[in-house]
């Protein structure tokens, strides 16, 4: 037990030296000023149109979705999802709260919405997708196994090191996103209250749960539900990186879910029993703004199930698989 | 060798310090979303943004309110009349800005009712200077079917289709929801009132949108008439509201002022109809 220690050290050491980590924050801070700027231009545009009156701008946007809704050409899944969704306006426009004071911290807020079903399992690939399938193009993995060390504990410091980055990358996604976006909006609005607990059933929304939040609070319980979303993500990624030679195979297998996973939420209400797909039940942070589950009847509890199932599942595989093979080539 | 020291205590640590925060998130928000507290919501909710003080008055400010005309169903470039009143005022060094068009098709005087309850809706009222109402057509010619009678005012759905349905359209029909519509009408000419008092209320008068059906037009142009004599009547009562004729406009006019649906005026028709109001308005 006591040479643990050392060895996750050493392999979160590698990690580092390869630079993967940087590359990250590199991407980050390549794409978030991006992010940053077409926020910008549409705050200007709609303080433009409404005179930097957001009441008018909400109000609009109501009346805007309810001509929508009496399009007949709109799928009946998108109307139930925008007759929530008017709802909540309707509620904040009530409670006077805007619900988009642009600020730093809500930039961060919804940046994070947006990016937890792909950017965010992306960035944790690229660590995770070369752990174990790395060794083996470069072949080292045959100098780690010859040493006096059993396969469960390299295996194991390997994952360790790899939760260990997950946090840190979940942690740099927020704090970049929030630095950045605050040189355009301000780093203010810590405290401006958000509406959660909304509780969906079918159309209606069931207002009597709904309870105001700071955002700081706000994005913390986010940053958790992230987190875990990204931990499920990086067992997988870890899982393919142990089953499949080549770096490339690995990232190619799980970007091809994910990206299946993006598609199948838009689409698959009518395919019930999607839900029990890890990749459709990502967007856990839906739950905390609530806005409806893709596929009717997935709940926090329901998702966090099948996330953890999978979790546990590639962690079993990837030891099982990993303590038995032969290593050749 | 010491660098790499360095570094691994680093990672550790903030790597440990952001998994025990993130952990506290993730059971916090567990605990929020599996049992929300609904909280009674308290009143100090922060007033964060201040109402935008009233520029100066010579400057317009245009409230849309009513049905699909408002909203401009049936102009193909999507203008309708507000825009196109919009861009009349604003032309010649006029001041006039759109606060919002809050049209909605198929909206009755029932649903208009029902919506000048709303806070938002109450605020822009509050807001605008100028305000632009169209309603009515949806109760006079709705008992006919041919809005495809909506269950909600919101789910309004399939455009009318005049030749099928026109048959069901009788004289008697079309009186019998007069009065009640007349009455909702003037309950909501009193809310705007009273909502804002200052402002220059703007109704826009109903056309006979089945003139071009012979049996129809006689029967058709009395409950207009009579519609709008009704909505005359009690316009005047306020000192600051104007009616604005339509009828005219569309008589004997249909199909060169009407879109394709037989119902909405099109471009043109919208185009006439905002030169009304701005000779109304200024």
């Amino acid at each position: 037990m006591t040479n643990l220690l050392p060895l996750i050290r050493n392999e979160c050491l590698k990690i580092i030296k390869k630079k993967r980590f940087y590359v990250i924050l590199l991407i980050l801070l390549v794409l978030v000023p991006m992010f940053t700027y077409a926020q910008m231009r549409i705050a200007e545009r709609s303080r433009d149109k409404f005179n930097s009156d957001w009441r008018l701008e909400i109000q609009q946007q109501i009346t805007d979705n309810q001509n929508s809704l009496g399009s007949d050409r709109i799928p009946e899944e998108w109307k139930s999802y925008r007759r929530v969704f008017l709802q909540q306006l309707q509620y904040y426009l009530d409670h006077d709260v805007n619900p988009n004071e642009p600020s730093g911290v809500t930039f961060t807020r919804e940046f994070l919405n947006n990016s937890v079903s792909l950017f965010i399992p992306l960035l944790i690939m690229a660590v995770a997708s070369d752990l174990v399938s790395g060794e083996r193009t470069t072949g080292t993995i045959k100098m780690l196994l010859t040493r006096p060390v059993r396969r469960w504990k390299v295996l194991f410091s390997k994952m360790a090191a790899l939760l260990m980055f997950v946090s840190l990358i979940v942690l740099s996604v927020f704090v970049i996103s929030y630095l950045i976006s605050g040189l355009a909006f301000g780093y203010k609005g810590f405290n401006v209250p958000v509406f959660t607990g909304f509780q969906i059933s079918g159309d209606t929304v069931d207002m009597s749960k709904v309870h105001a939040v700071a955002q700081w609070k706000y994005l913390l319980m986010q940053g958790g539900l992230i987190w875990f979303v990204s931990i499920v993500v990086a067992l997988l990624a870890f899982m393919v990186s142990v089953l499949v030679r080549s770096t490339a195979a690995s990232i190619v297998v799980m970007m091809a879910a994910l990206i299946a996973g993006t598609i199948l939420t838009n689409m698959a209400s009518a395919w019930t029993a999607a839900k029990y797909l890890f990749m459709v039940n990502m967007e856990l942070t839906t739950y905390l703004a609530g806005t409806p589950a893709p596929i009717e009847g997935m709940t926090l509890g329901f998702s966090m199930a099948v996330l953890g199932i999978w979790g546990l599942a590639a962690v079993i595989i990837s030891f099982a698989v990993f303590t038995k093979r032969d290593i050749l080539n | 060798m010491n660098d790499s020291k360095w570094t691994w205590r680093a990672v550790s640590l903030v790597s440990i310090l952001a998994t025990l925060l993130l952990i506290t998130g993730f059971v916090y928000a567990v605990g929020d979303i599996l049992n929300p507290k609904g909280e009674k919501l308290l009143s100090s909710l922060p007033q964060e943004t201040a109402v935008p003080t009233a520029a100066a008055s010579d400057e317009y400010k245009i409230l849309a309110l009513g049905d699909s005309l408002a909203k401009g169903t049936g102009d193909n470039s999507g203008e309708g009349f507000v825009r196109r009143t919009l861009t009349a005022l604003s032309a010649n060094e006029g001041k006039a800005e759109l606060l919002g068009n809050m049209g909605i098709n198929g909206l009755t005087t029932t649903a208009l009712e029902s919506k000048l309850k709303e806070e938002g809706v109450q605020y822009a009222l509050r807001q605008a200077n100028v305000i632009l109402i169209s309603i009515g057509g949806n109760d006079l010619f709705r008992g006919s079917n041919i809005m495809g009678t909506p269950a909600t005012p919101k789910v309004e759905g399939s455009k009318p289709v005049p030749t099928a349905s026109a048959n069901d359209l009788t004289p008697e029909s079309l009186l019998s929801a007069l009065p009640e519509a007349a009455k909702r009408l003037g309950s909501i000419l009193d809310t705007v009132a009273k909502i804002n008092p200052q402002a220059q209320v703007y109704y826009i008068g109903l056309y006979n949108p089945f003139g071009d059906i012979p049996e129809l037009l006689t029967p058709g142009n009395q409950a207009v008439t009579a519609w709008n004599n009704t909505a005359m009547d009690m316009i005047n009562k306020h000192s600051n509201m104007t009616l604005v004729p339509t009828f005219d406009l569309f008589d004997r006019h249909l199909d060169k002022y009407l879109s394709n649906d037989h119902f909405h005026p099109n471009g043109d028709g919208y185009q006439r109809m905002s030169e009304r109001i701005v000779q109304a308005v200024r």
